[in-house]
Order: structure tokens, then C-alpha cells, then sequence
């Protein structure tokens, strides 16, 4: 394996990493955020009507 | 052989690391050990009141609107290096200037005022520690930090660090996003730490 197609490799890990973490953070923002301010309505009708 | 598998290894060390990083996170997440371990830390929050920086927390609270103020102020920093960064990478300003320069200036920044967020963070829970262990809101604030912390480190300055011109635009942009998510959450948690424990 020649140095180039190696440092191609090790690009392409870290980038599949980066996805993979980018798309964990992504999905965890929009289920908790979603869950939190579903939460804080309810509390809202809840005290308010 | 085995040269053939360490070499696979180490070219998708990156990769495997977080899979396996995931995989226990969701274990742990979903299993008894995550109320198991809540548990066994509640004499640890207990003692932490009782350390130099949780009995001045609790007794001067001038002290602690102090440090609170410069927590903030790191806080402001560290988040605006994070958006001029990431805004950059997204294209929304200062195109004119290279990318590359923009993330090496603000990472410095970056680190700044991510030591004085953890040094000042410290010192709050410390003075309310007692509290913060009974709000989920402060659990998910670590959990945030913590993967906004290896994101920046392992993943996001790493893969900046090498030629634009071979990485993927789409995955730039993505990590761009990923990253402004997970220090608002950051912040947004840490305000929201200050309603819920008043």
C-alpha cells in the first residue's frame, strides 16, 4: 500500500467517524428538544388551560 | 495475517472507536448500570459540598455570581468561536478569508475558553452540587459536553486539520451543523440548569 492511497484510507475513517457522530448528535438534538418542549406545552395547558 | 488486520485496524481506527464508543453509550443508556451508577455518585455530590470550592460557593454568594459571570463570559467565547467556525465552513461569512486560517484562530479561542468553562463549571457545581445531582437537565448537560469535547478533538479538529480539497463538502457541512447543535444544547441546558435548580 503506497503512502497516498493510506493517507486516502485514514481520510476516508475519519470522515465516515465524523458522520456517523454528526448524525448520533443530530437525531439525539431533535429527540430531546422535541421531547422538552412537548413537555414544557403540556405543562403550559396544564396550568393554563 | 494479522499485519493485514492491524492495518485494517489502524485505518479505520477512527471509525471503530466511535461505533464501539455508541454502542456502549447505548447500553449503558438503556440498561439498570445508568440508575446503578446515579445512585453510587450521590455520596460523591454529597462530598463535593463539602470541598474548599463548594463550602465558598455555598457561603460567599458574591463569590459565586463572580465566577458564574466569568463562566458566562467563557461561555460567550468559546460559543462565538464555535459559530464564526462553523458559519465559515458553511459558507455564511467571511469567505474571503481561507478556511483554514479562520479554524486554526478560532480553535485557539476554542481552548480558552473551554479551560475557563471547566474550571468556573467546577466551582458552580461544587457550591450546588447537592442540587444539580437531582436535575436530568444537568446529566444531559454532561452528556452534551462530553461528546461536544471528544467531537471537537477527536473527529472535527482532526479531519479539518488535512486539505479541504480532498474532504467531502457534504460532510463538512454536516459537522458544521452537528457542531453548532451540540454546543447550543451546551448552553441551552446550562441556562436551563439555572430555572429548574432556583
Amino acid at each position: 500500500m503506497n503512502e497516498e492511497s493510506k493517507s486516502q484510507r485514514m481520510m476516508d475513517d475519519v470522515q465516515v467517524a465524523a458522520v456517523t457522530v454528526s448524525a448520533s448528535i443530530i437525531v439525539f438534538f431533535v429527540v430531546y428538544w422535541v421531547i422538552q418542549i412537548q413537555s414544557v406545552i403540556d405543562l403550559l395547558e396544564l396550568a393554563y388551560g | 495475517m494479522l499485519l493485514s488486520t492491524s492495518s485494517d485496524f489502524n485505518s479505520r481506527s477512527k471509525t471503530i472507536t466511535v461505533g464501539v464508543l455508541l454502542t456502549l453509550l447505548l447500553i449503558f443508556s438503556f440498561s439498570s448500570l445508568r440508575h446503578e451508577s446515579w445512585l453510587r455518585l450521590y455520596d460523591f455530590f454529597l462530598w463535593l459540598e463539602t470541598t474548599p470550592f463548594g463550602v465558598l460557593g455555598k457561603t460567599w454568594g458574591a463569590v459565586f455570581a463572580i465566577v458564574e459571570a466569568v463562566h458566562l463570559l467563557a461561555m460567550a467565547l468559546l460559543g462565538g468561536a464555535v459559530l464564526i467556525s462553523d458559519a465559515r465552513l458553511l459558507g455564511w461569512c467571511f469567505t474571503d478569508v481561507p478556511a483554514v486560517k479562520i479554524q486554526n484562530e478560532a480553535h485557539k479561542v476554542f481552548k480558552v475558553g473551554l479551560v475557563v468553562v471547566l474550571f468556573t463549571g467546577v466551582f458552580m457545581a461544587c457550591g450546588v452540587a447537592g442540587k444539580v445531582y437531582w436535575l436530568p437537565v444537568f446529566w444531559y448537560k454532561m452528556l452534551a459536553l462530553a461528546t461536544g469535547i471528544f467531537f471537537v478533538f477527536f473527529i472535527r479538529r482532526p479531519m479539518l486539520q488535512r486539505n479541504f480539497r480532498e474532504l467531502n463538502p457534504w460532510v463538512v457541512k454536516l459537522v458544521a451543523v452537528s457542531s453548532m447543535l451540540v454546543w447550543i444544547t451546551v448552553a441551552a441546558t446550562g441556562r436551563w440548569i439555572g430555572f429548574a435548580g432556583s
